[in-house]
């Protein structure tokens, strides 16, 4: 019968279904690959090449061996960045995380005005970055609109932090910064939790649980795989914190602001492949070593998360 | 084990982790437009409708003080600068206008980088092959590294051609544009650093608003006058602070330290060097420390929101050119016996050296120069010989205030007619400029990142100093 219907069009399956079928998923993916191979790998691998060499963009290159590598770990300025890149990633995911779960738990209830509340905590996501950190920079200036807050309380003007001038309160000030974008972390919490199944809480209810048990023993465990993923993208997206830093230092971000305190490591490597430190020579190849660097670095600390998620990650799919 | 969840998260996961690490490698391709500060914005200059004077297609030159323009040139001049304050911005476009009528047949636009990343944004046009401006405002003391650094035309074949030898610039500004006995680009203008001073408070301390101090004890003395504390403790007013617009190199500079050697090696530990940095530690702990200090200097932005316009400063150093900015914003601050606001009235004075050396300066400026691998060479150059000579830089002097490398521009009647005109024209005859520190361009880290530990004093300024030379001598060595 197939036969006949093919012999009355006229046309012959030159391919089988099945791997026409492969044939158009490729081709319909060929320009991602495309784009991928050439802007991606390609970059990619020839970072890889550079991190071997003096390559410094504009001048000749000669292969250096892994001395990229082995003065990485001789260069002060390296570990500076690398612990102020710590510090963030230490301190403000854990901050972030409970802010944004708190406030999309409260989000989640059914109040009159809530969805009101749910536009006015998303709003900050639409304003531009660039343009919000040169806000910021006012908004927490020593006498700007924040301390003049505090001075509103009664905190005395030698009390009021020295955001982004005083070394001790340059990483803080990035911390508080930030949680003006935690939105998009809530939307994404939002759906998480729109996501648990209300017969569980029903459940609960007639076992007579309360809310707070409800939220521990249900809630969470729900949400975990939301938070994993949260909090994996917002360590990598941690790790390389570069225009906050570079906008709020100005013309001191060659030196990562007062006292290097935001010295973060891809501003550190931006510094280094444009000449901005060291011999002022441009060091694309030790810049692009760093990069390899980082990138192990992220690889190893989200490997680790991937091993520790099997403790507190919970799939509804389990034992599939 | 994984759950099919958990293989996809991992895949998931894997996939983003070289998104995130290829991010940061494209971050070294394309540093142009990561974060550019504020937006870019282009215009054309005004202008340029007339037609070149004379017939037929033999060269036609305008000549201005001996230098040919040649007229014929066409193509395209794409200007990259760094001016954004309303003083500037119309000066350039000015410039820009001059040179657009003496060279009809090219089109000249001007466009405005955040200096922040200028010279990165230059730097990735140059190593991509495309996008670099034709001509762009180089910080003429870095211009060497930039030649080094294979940034810059070399542009001494056509200097000579067209009969340029330096000797119309001052001459540092023309040494500075140097990278082995080649130039690589033509000065601009120039600067030095002035007293400014507030006429009003000197007036409310009982001082002679017409005696400037002379000296470091003298602006110490009357500083101690000046200064005005609230209730709190708090400065109503400062008399005087060496780090409003200096740093550690302008007053190690005035007190005649050679921190460069002439052989291009930095000497962070010569002893004037540290007596400098004693002097201004002098200062923030009479200020109640560096921490408490840089507080409140953050409290300020630019004019007419600095420290000196606001009346809460009432001796500032800044470049002659604020001059132009103090003239624009016309000032306002507060009467001495808090009944409302009467004008700033300012004064000029060369900036206080120390009692045991003898008046001196400090220069920067500008140089105009070709981005290597700029695909209007002739035309390019023909607008830089336009915009250094005397008619387009006089123009910029008179709008800015800025001192022009050409010496003889700088004896524009117009501006000499200003009192205050000679007595930054004077200082500029005792600049000092460190040679180009070719062994290792960024030394200045190694001291900066010091200085605050001998301010907030956990440090000894030599033995921080002296760290400092160690950690330079290491960086040479690396060199090779």
């Amino acid at each position: 019968m197939a036969r006949a219907i093919e012999r009355s069009t006229g046309r012959r399956q030159f391919w089988r279904p099945a791997t026409r079928e492969a044939l158009t998923g490729w081709l319909f993916a060929l320009p991602w690959i495309l784009g991928f191979v050439l802007f991606t790998v390609g970059p990619m691998l020839f970072s890889a090449y550079a991190s071997f060499t003096n390559y410094s963009i504009t001048g000749d290159t000669a292969w250096v061996g892994t001395d990229n590598y082995t003065n990485l770990f001789k260069d002060e300025r390296f570990f500076q960045s690398l612990g102020n890149t710590f510090w963030i990633v230490l301190v403000k995911i854990p901050i972030v995380t409970i802010a944004s779960i708190g406030i999309a738990l409260l989000l989640n209830m059914d109040l009159p005005g809530v969805k009101l509340y749910r536009t006015i905590f998303y709003l900050p996501q639409v304003l531009a970055g660039v343009a919000a950190i040169f806000l910021w920079k006012w908004i927490l200036a020593p006498d700007g609109l924040f301390n003049n807050f505090l001075g509103f309380f009664g905190v005395p003007e030698s009390a009021r932090p020295g955001w982004f001038v005083d070394p001790n309160w340059t990483k803080p000030g990035i911390v508080v910064m930030g949680m003006w974008w935690i939105g998009g972390n809530i939307l994404i919490y939002l759906a998480g939790l729109k996501g648990v199944p209300t017969s569980l809480y029903e459940a609960a209810e007639i076992d007579g649980a309360n809310s707070v048990q409800k939220t521990w023993n249900i809630t969470l465990p729900m949400l975990s795989p939301t938070i994993f993923f949260q909090v994996v993208t917002g360590i990598i997206g941690a790790f390389q914190i570069f225009s906050t830093a570079f906008i709020i230092t100005g013309k001191d971000s060659a030196t990562g602001g007062p006292d290097g305190s935001l010295l973060f490591y891809v501003l550190y490597l931006y510094n280094r492949a444009f000449g901005r430190t060291g011999q002022a020579t441009l060091q694309m190849g030790y810049a692009s070593a760093m990069a390899w660097v980082l990138f192990g670095i992220i690889m190893l600390v989200t490997v680790a998360q991937l091993w520790l998620a099997k403790r507190w990650v919970h799939y509804e799919t389990e034992g599939k | 084990m994984f759950t099919s969840f958990g293989m996809y998260t991992l895949k998931r996961v894997s996939v983003l982790v070289l998104i995130a690490s290829i991010g940061s490698l494209l971050l070294v391709a394309c540093g142009d437009n990561t974060a550019a500060p504020t937006s870019s914005a282009s215009t054309t200059a005004a202008g340029g409708g007339t037609t070149a004077a004379g017939g037929g297609t033999t060269a036609i030159a305008s000549t201005e003080g001996g230098l040919k323009i040649n007229k014929n040139v066409s193509g395209k001049v794409e200007l990259w600068h760094f001016w954004s304050s309303p003083v500037r911005r119309n000066a350039i476009r000015r410039v820009v206008a001059i040179c657009q009528q003496e060279l009809p047949n090219v089109k000249i636009t001007e466009t405005f980088k955040p200096f922040s990343d200028i010279y990165t944004a230059n730097t990735a046009a140059v190593a991509a092959g495309s996008g670099m401006p034709d001509v762009i405002v180089e910080d003429r003391p870095k211009l060497p590294q930039a030649a080094a650094n294979n940034i810059e035309t070399n542009l001494q074949t056509l200097a000579t051609r067209d009969g340029i030898d330096g000797s119309a610039f001052w001459p540092f500004t023309w040494q500075q544009t140097l990278y082995k006995g080649a130039t690589y680009g033509i000065p601009f203008s120039t600067d030095v650093r002035m007293l400014y001073y507030s006429k009003n408070a000197f007036k409310e301390a009982g001082l002679d608003p017409e005696k400037p101090p002379k000296t470091w004890s003298e602006v110490e003395q009357y500083a101690a006058k000046l200064d005005k504390k609230n209730g709190d403790g708090s400065f109503a007013r400062l008399g005087f602070s060496p780090l409003l617009a200096g740093n550690w190199d302008l007053w190690a500079t005035l007190n005649g330290a050679e921190y460069v050697t002439k052989d291009g090696k930095p000497v962070a530990n010569d002893p004037k060097v540290i007596e400098a940095l004693n002097w201004i530690k002098k200062w923030t702990d009479g200020f109640g420390g560096y921490t408490a200090f840089d507080k409140f200097r953050g409290s300020f932005s630019s004019p007419p929101n600095d420290a000196f316009m606001s009346g809460k400063v009432a001796m500032f150093t800044d470049i002659n050119g604020y001059a132009s900015q103090l003239n624009f914003y016309r000032p306002q601050v507060s009467k001495a016996d808090g009944s409302g606001k009467e004008n700033l009235d300012w004064g000029v004075a060369d900036l206080p050296y120390n009692d045991n050396t003898k008046p001196a300066n400090s220069s920067g400026g500008f140089a105009l120069s070709i981005p290597r691998g700029s695909k209007n060479t002739d035309a390019a150059w023909e607008f830089i010989k336009c915009a250094t000579a005397q008619k387009a830089i006089t123009s910029w002097a008179r709008d800015t205030y800025e001192i022009p490398a050409n010496m003889e521009a700088a004896k524009d009647p117009t501006l000499a007619a200003d009192p205050n005109w000679s007595k930054m024209v004077t200082a500029l005859g005792t600049t000092r400029v460190m040679p180009f520190a070719s062994l290792y361009a960024n030394y200045g880290e190694q001291i900066d990142k010091r200085t605050r530990d001998v301010y907030d004093g956990k440090k000894d300024a030599k033995a921080a100093m002296d760290e400092a030379q160690q950690a330079i001598d290491a960086e040479i060595a690396k060199k090779k």
